[in-house]
């Protein structure tokens, strides 16, 4: 402790002795705080005490000038430090240069200082670092070698985000936001628990991967939420398993994809082609026009349109269809 | 003289090392894990000598070994890092650091990309009073660096996430994304209603 107050005190007192000297260099007459005279008498400003300055020491070679191409680096900048001029023997040169010279030199150069510098972090550093953090770590698994094997064991994947910054709080409020993600293919559901699933959680399917995404920022803390989004995901799979009584009364605008049986098209077409053969016959008619090739085009042309949206494709296709089954 | 002060500052850092990895002490990173249960390889730092820090011979603790639970560890399918700054050339060095201590504990780098930078730019009034003529602007520039890895373990990820965290430079802001795996719970393996087709209407 000592060694440190004397070394400010010595900091401090070289300052004001070089500000001293420039002023009387510049303005000879003016006799200022007299402490030019604290070097040649210092017995003699024993009585004031408070104002005692030690002799000046010279600031001897830079450690620079005695390090050898070989040595260990890593013992030099062995944390992180602030640049130290006269401990990285670099000849670097930083700033806006002077008009028509160069960058300034590293001594006493506050942009060296200001950036941060990575020299605790050279590579030999690195290698060393993990050389002993190595122990710590586990293997990946062999097996899982592939995306679809991950997939296929490992089907929910859960996902959080850290946050690591620096002000006034180290904790971050969108920290606690948990997203699972479940591919329903892993789910063990028959056709109607999948299509209420899916009706259940509206938005939060993704038709093109079949993916199922449940995120969940309503409880304060991380593990809160993912215990939500878990009890979530139960909760949706036992209850589309269940079929309430009320379910019976989907009509055709409730399903999610068009089925052509029983629909207005369907009726219209053996109605069209019945009235032009000309014999009615009833059943034995219908299955005949039903299971003729032309019908069945025409069958397929207006689900795909009606399920897949109008475009040039589909609309040819169902252009197809009709000429053919009216034979035009 | 600086050498005292400058030796103690790297005394407190190791030993934050030492002690960090087992207790996770948030220094004045905000990462804050709370999936204590998987700690599957509970280590406390063996003192070794052939370490690079040098005050290791400082401390009187006794060296403990690596403890290895029963605890299955997570696995990580992707671990998505992304460094955000003020200055393009210390995140130069920064992604150097963080590939190459990904190389070095043989974790998969899966891609390294730089997103395009955000500047934010504000327009002023240059007086105090009046002039409004006259402004000035500002800006503010955020680069970007994103580090992708995959198929970590828990451990693994834990070691490395807290390496680069620690020796992350001032100035400099990371978002960590973990995608963890896990396999579906007992508890929607079987549905429990399967054999009761029709059910009374629930409340």
């Amino acid at each position: 402790m000592a060694l440190l107050t004397l070394c400010r005190v010595n900091v401090c007192g070289v300052g004001l002795q070089k500000s001293v000297n420039t002023r009387l260099r510049n303005t000879a007459g003016l006799s200022l705080l007299a402490t030019n005279g604290n070097k040649d008498l210092p017995g003699g400003r024993g009585g004031r005490g408070s104002t005692f300055r030690k002799p000046r020491r010279e600031a001897g070679e830079p450690r620079t000038e005695k390090m050898s191409e070989d040595q260990d680096w890593t013992s030099v900048y062995t944390a992180s430090a602030p640049f130290r001029p006269g401990s990285v023997p670099l000849p670097v040169r930083m700033g806006y240069p002077v008009k028509g010279g160069v960058p300034p030199e590293k001594k006493g150069n506050l942009e060296l200082i200001k950036i941060p510098n990575f020299l605790h972090l050279t590579p030999s550093a690195i290698k060393k670092h993990c050389e002993a953090l190595k122990p710590f770590c586990t293997e990946w698994p062999s097996a899982l070698d592939t995306d679809a094997k991950c997939d296929e064991h490992f089907p929910i994947k859960v996902e959080n985000t850290d946050y690591v910054s620096a002000g006034p709080s180290v904790r971050n409020p969108s920290a606690r936001v948990v997203s699972v993600k479940v591919a329903l293919s892993s789910l063990k559901l028959n056709e109607h628990a999948r299509k209420k699933m899916i009706k259940l959680v509206g938005e939060r399917y993704c038709k093109d991967t079949n993916v199922l995404t449940i995120t969940t920022d309503s409880c304060p803390l991380r593990k809160q939420n993912q215990d939500y989004a878990m009890y979530l995901l139960t909760v949706l799979y036992h209850e589309s398993w269940k079929t309430e009584t009320w379910e019976a009364e989907k009509t055709a605008a409730d399903t999610e994809e068009y089925s052509w049986e029983r629909s207005p098209s369907q009726r219209n077409i053996l109605e069209v082609l019945a009235r032009g053969g000309g014999e009615g016959e009833g059943e034995g008619l219908r299955e005949e026009l039903l299971g003729r090739k032309e019908v069945q085009e025409y069958r397929d042309s207006v689900t795909r349109l009606k399920n897949q949206g109008e475009n040039e494709a589909t609309v040819a296709q169902y252009k197809e269809a009709v000429k053919k089954v009216l034979s035009l | 003289m600086a050498a005292p002060m400058a030796f103690r500052r790297q005394l407190c850092y190791s030993a934050r090392i030492f002690r960090g990895i087992s207790h996770l002490v948030p220094r004045a990173s905000g990462s804050c894990s709370g999936r204590s249960r998987y700690d599957s390889a509970k280590c406390s730092l063996p003192l070794t000598s052939s370490t690079s820090f040098h005050s290791a011979s400082i401390f009187f603790s006794p060296p403990s070994p690596i403890t290895v639970t029963e605890e299955p560890d997570t696995l990580f399918q992707k671990i998505s890092v992304l460094v955000k700054g003020h200055d393009r050339a210390v995140l130069d060095s920064y992604e150097f650091f963080a590939t190459m201590a990904a190389k070095e504990l043989g974790i998969t780098i899966s891609k390294v990309s730089e997103p395009k930078k955000d500047i934010e730019r504000l327009t002023l009034l240059k007086s105090v009073h009046i002039f409004k003529k006259h402004r000035v602007q500002y800006e503010m520039r955020t680069h970007y660096r994103c580090i992708e890895l995959s198929c970590l373990t828990g451990c693994t990820a834990q070691v490395y996430l807290e390496y680069i965290q620690r020796n992350l430079p001032e100035g400099i802001a990371m978002e960590v994304k973990k995608i963890a795996m896990e396999k579906v719970p007992d508890h929607i393996l079987e549905p429990m209603w399967k054999d009761e087709p029709n059910q009374k209407p629930s409340q």
